[in-house]
């Protein structure tokens, strides 16, 4: 086929063609994007943890003790698996898994109250796990302070106050704490957001760099392009595509797992723009370095977990170390998935995320540039290699 | 006996001309783990940015203030009026936002009930949980101040006070991990997920050298003596990693450890088996490097998700934890858990060993498919090492 004859579109068409025949690719495409979808927010489905089994080490026996042990169990996030006599007996049901927390209730906890002395309760967690922690220490600091407040709400009455009067001394203030932006605090509204942007980078970088390594050592019709041509086509097959992955993962995907959604889908698709095509143009960039088909996998795997956890949603942009920020915002996928928790989870302005769609754009630029040097350069190499 | 030396030779041999296998085996997991180790350093979360809009102004909430600033995980953020602290909390500049209400100090005085309005950015579910309980601990204290103030008023004697407050108190002990250090809880698995990818890739493009473009075997020796050869190789190598992480984590950054090092070591060892195994059926199904990489991938990539240090097994779908099941490092980390926190004994590690029971199945499905592949003719035999090598 001839360089005049091949119109643009028909580069796109050939493009397409050439992504789904290449099994690696489709694989990596089609399955992988499908396959991840299911896949990686599996574990998360039941959103939060209840229903953490305790054990209770009750020294006291007596019938407030009783009482305690029965709200404890009654609270959502604990239930309380069995009684035994002694802490080191607790710690061998933790050790071997069969519990996860111990709450220990000490000697003359009853008496001690009613004589007006101050008791303290002893809560302990498998700190090995922290959200078995969290949930086992909220529910028993809960029970606890009920416990204390009950005590304390009887005496105030058999001192002869107003109960109304009673209650309000009991909570002079009123703490009002509610979670902003991921109101039920499930798991899955946590994770995918972020993740999710992450899988579509990850797959786009690898299906250009599986398709350019490839080629470059090959004959076929992207010899016979200008490199800009053959760029241009090829990042706008792959936008095509993953137009529809990306419409898939952030329209269909955050609905089915709950995702809370602040933006207009104009903004989002505006947002995502310069993302995917910064991407893709960093993918054919990428793609120059290889000429192993099965390299461009591996090393975007090994990259994966660095770059989820430095992209700030895991944990926290100011605990990570400056130099590794300074790193990771060469990576596409770094500002886009901040931009978009900030855009679409948490509701914030377009003109706040607009140093980060720009700085989207001025990579699509840098790596547009790059992948124009990259190609001619292989192209290059290749026709001085067969005359 | 000769025969495998030669073939360990060759390995050996084979590994030094593929500048990526050497990468693999060298600086890149050096570098990985420490970037890996570098990101969490922090370990305990501390001053993270909490924005406080203090509309009373009043001596109260200026003590409450203060009392949040003295907190090692806030760090207050004065903002004069609400939608400036809404906009940065939606910016995810601050984390956290705790309004003090006009009046609080007068509402307090005179008998009603005012409201502190807190809220937490529960997108960032770690850093919002965290910022949650701290607030609400440090303004709960902040408060029992006024209140023992207001007691000592009415005339309780100041021994009852105490008991007066809060009859009830809790003590709270972490167990295993006292200080809450993230390094201690996400890194190990975090670093082991890594291990096992390095692992997967190695393995595979070990073996996916023995193949010609087609798909059968490069000839030369039996392919059992070649994959005896690589286990020989990589299994002290892969362990060199394994025992670089527990150094690093153990030795050098002394993370407490309750149990032996060495029985990790056998745990690790284990481990490397079972990822070998299963590498080992999707080499002889697939006979592809590109798709053994793809399959591999797909497969050990979300291991991190399903070991169950982040979100508990038991919470997990049915279905997840099957899936658990068939990654090794999920058996692993269950081992690491038992070692590290609850220092077990070898009888407790012996026993959760036998959960890599249904790994077993593979080998006689390995040998059924490894009869299928074929061995290429010799008269084609090419230069030794030649396809696939070049790195």
């Amino acid at each position: 086929m001839n360089n005049q004859l091949m119109s643009f579109w028909q580069l796109v068409w050939t493009e397409l063609r050439a992504i789904v025949a290449d099994k690696a690719i489709a694989v990596t495409l089609f399955g992988g994007v499908l396959f991840y979808s299911v896949l990686y927010p599996l574990p998360y489905l039941h959103q939060v943890p209840t229903d953490q089994q305790i054990v209770v080490v009750d020294l006291d026996h007596s019938s407030l003790s009783r009482k305690l042990i029965r709200q404890a169990d009654a609270s959502p996030k604990i239930s309380v698996i069995g009684q035994v006599g002694s802490i080191s007996e607790a710690k061998v049901w933790i050790e071997t898994g069969r519990a996860h927390g111990l709450l220990v209730i000490p000697y003359a906890f009853r008496r001690d109250l009613l004589l007006g002395k101050g008791v303290t309760l002893s809560y302990g967690g498998d700190a090995s796990y922290f959200l078995i922690y969290s949930a086992v220490v909220e529910g028993l600091v809960t029970v606890g302070m009920d416990a204390g407040k009950q005590v304390q709400l009887l005496g105030l009455l058999a001192k002869g106050e107003a109960p109304e009067q009673a209650d309000l001394s009991l909570n002079s203030v009123k703490i009002n704490s509610v979670p902003a932006f991921n109101p039920s605090l499930g798991y899955t509204p946590y994770v995918v957001p972020g993740l999710f942007l992450l899988i579509l980078h990850q797959t786009l970088l690898i299906g250009t760099g599986i398709l350019g390594a490839g080629q470059w050592r090959n004959k076929g019709y992207w010899q016979q392009l200008s490199p800009l041509k053959l760029i241009c086509g090829r990042i706008c097959a792959f936008m095509l595509i993953y137009t529809v992955f990306t419409s898939f993962y952030v329209g269909f995907c955050f609905y089915w797992y709950q995702v809370s959604i602040q933006a207009s889908l104009g903004l989002v698709a505006l947002f995502l723009l310069p993302f995917l095509l910064a991407t893709s143009a960093a993918g054919i960039a990428l793609s120059c370095l290889f000429v192993r088909r099965d390299l461009p996998t591996q090393v975007l795997l090994l990259a994966s977990m660095p770059i989820m956890f430095v992209s700030g949603f895991v944990w926290p942009l100011t605990l990570i170390p400056e130099p590794l920020i300074w790193i990771s915002q060469v990576i596409p996928a770094v500002p886009a998935i901040m931009g978009m928790l900030e855009l679409n989870q948490m509701g914030a302005s377009w003109t706040s995320i607009m140093p980060k769609w720009l700085q989207l754009w001025g990579m699509f630029a840098v790596f547009f540039v790059l992948a124009v040097y990259g190609v001619s350069r292989r192209l290059k190499a290749k026709t001085s290699l067969v005359p | 006996m000769t025969n495998i030396v030669a073939s360990i030779r060759r390995e050996l041999h084979a590994l030094w001309r593929s500048p990526w296998q050497l990468a693999l085996v060298s600086y890149i997991p050096i570098l990985s783990i420490l970037c890996l180790w570098w990101l969490f350093s922090a370990g305990l979360p501390r001053q993270l940015p909490v924005a406080i809009v203090d509309h009373d102004n009043s001596q109260l909430s200026r003590m409450l203030s203060r009392k949040l600033a003295a907190n090692p995980v806030i760090s207050p953020q004065s903002f004069v009026d609400l939608p400036s602290a809404v906009t940065a909390m939606k910016q995810g500049e601050v984390y956290g936002l705790i309004v003090f209400p006009y009046n609080l100090k007068r509402d307090l005085v005179t008998g009603h009930s005012p409201t502190i309005d807190i809220r937490y950015n529960s997108q960032f579910l770690l850093v919002g949980k965290l910022l949650s309980s701290q607030i609400q601990l440090t303004l709960g204290t902040g408060l029992l101040e006024v209140a023992e103030m207001k007691l000592l008023l009415q005339g309780v004697p100041k021994p009852l006070v105490a008991v007066h407050l809060s009859p009830v108190t809790s003590q709270t002990t972490a167990l295993f991990n006292r200080n809450n250090n993230y390094v201690g809880f996400l890194v190990p698995p975090v670093l082991v997920a890594l291990w096992q990818l390095l692992a997967m890739l190695i393995f595979s493009n070990s073996l996916s050298r023995e193949l010609t473009s087609t798909g059968s075997l490069i000839a030369g020796d039996g392919i059992w003596l070649r994959v005896w050869a690589k286990i020989a190789v990589f299994t002290p190598i892969l362990l060199m990693h394994g025992g670089f992480i527990l150094a690093l984590l153990y030795q050098y950054l002394a993370l407490p450890a309750a149990g032996s090092l060495a029985l990790l070591v056998l745990a690790q060892t284990v481990m490397l088996f079972a990822v070998w195994l299963l590498v080992l059926l999707i080499f002889f199904i697939m006979r592809d490097s590109a798709r053994m990489v793809s399959f591999g991938t797909a497969m050990f990539a979300p291991a991190f998700a399903f070991m169950g240090i982040t979100f508990p097994v038991h919470e997990m779908p049915v279905v997840a934890q099957w899936w658990r099941l068939i990654m090794p490092s999920s058996h692993y980390i269950d081992s690491h858990v038992s070692i590290i926190s609850y220092g077990s004994s070898w009888q407790t590690i012996a026993v959760q060993l036998s959960s890599y029971w249904g790994f077993l199945f593979i080998i006689p499905v390995l040998i059924i498919v490894s009869r299928r592949v074929e061995l290429e003719p010799m008269a084609q035999m090419p230069l030794k090492g030649e396809p696939g090598v070049k790195g």
